[in-house]
């Protein structure tokens, strides 16, 4: 399990549009607002402050009428390249509150932009807290097999 | 989710973030092993293997016989399944935000078309 040492969550989609459309749907609030969060979800609240220590501050909505606000500041701002911020729950107001006992009080992410053919490639991964987890994943993965074996003996 | 289960979250993943203690885990997917088995692949003491043992016990991960001898370790699948959940829901949160991305581009894209006939 050893080469599994650098994983982390990775989560990768390639959409058929321009480069320039798919930074703007990252870095401008009014865009950004019409996606991001699950199915069900939406994003009412946004603020983007893209520049290297510059703040975000943006919101989901659940379907059950939970309003949950997220904050960090980016880190790397590479134009239509990457970028990485840091990521948490907040209050309205911006102040971390915590992501659960145990748990970081904000990850990193890191979002790639790679353009080819008309097409876009774009790539969030977590680090972190994230690589951990995934190890949970591949160990999940690698043993599932086995294990059901043990649970069906229990 | 709750804060018991985000506890048991922390302990697994903290248990499950050093390489020996994966590659433990590994190997008793294959059935139950005793210190002595567990040690014998690793350049370490038998002290150094109980000590990670008592981790991934504490985390929930083994569960040890109770032959003050031998107490072979055992996996324990639950845990392991509750992290790997966790991370599934993370991944899925991103590919449902990632359908409505590209749900969201192909509409400007259709209006900037529209717009330029």
């Amino acid at each position: 399990m050893d080469q599994l040492e650098e994983r982390q969550i990775e989560v990768s989609r390639t959409f058929e549009s321009p480069l320039e459309l798919l930074w703007k749907a990252w870095t401008e609030p009014e865009h950004f607002m019409k996606w991001y969060g699950p199915k069900g979800f939406t994003a009412p609240t946004c603020e983007i402050d893209l520049r290297e220590g510059g703040r975000h501050l943006w919101s989901m909505l659940s379907p059950d009428g939970r309003q949950m606000y997220y904050t960090g500041s980016y880190k790397e701002v590479v134009l239509m390249e990457r970028l990485v911020f840091s990521d948490g729950m907040s209050d309205a107001e911006g102040n971390l509150i915590g992501m659960g006992e145990g748990m970081p009080e904000s990850w990193d992410v890191t979002v790639t932009f790679v353009h080819a053919d008309g097409k876009t490639t774009v790539t969030v991964s977590h680090v972190g807290y994230g690589a951990s987890a995934e190890h949970a994943r591949m160990g999940w993965e690698q043993a599932i097999d086995k294990l059901t074996a043990v649970l069906a003996k229990v | 989710m709750t804060p018991r289960t985000k506890d048991t979250l922390s302990l697994t993943f903290s248990a499950l973030a050093d390489p020996t203690r994966r590659q433990i885990l590994a190997r008793l997917a294959n059935g139950e092993l005793t210190v002595t088995q567990l040690a014998e692949p690793f350049k370490m003491t038998m002290p150094a293997v109980s000590k990670h043992l008592k981790v991934l016990e504490r985390a929930g991960l083994i569960m040890r016989g109770r032959e003050a001898q031998w107490r072979p370790a055992k996996l324990q699948a639950a845990p392991l399944r509750e992290a790997a959940d966790w991370v599934e829901q993370y991944r899925q949160n991103w590919e449902e935000s990632f359908d409505r991305l590209d749900a969201y581009l192909k509409t400007i894209q259709n209006e900037e078309e529209d717009s330029n006939d």
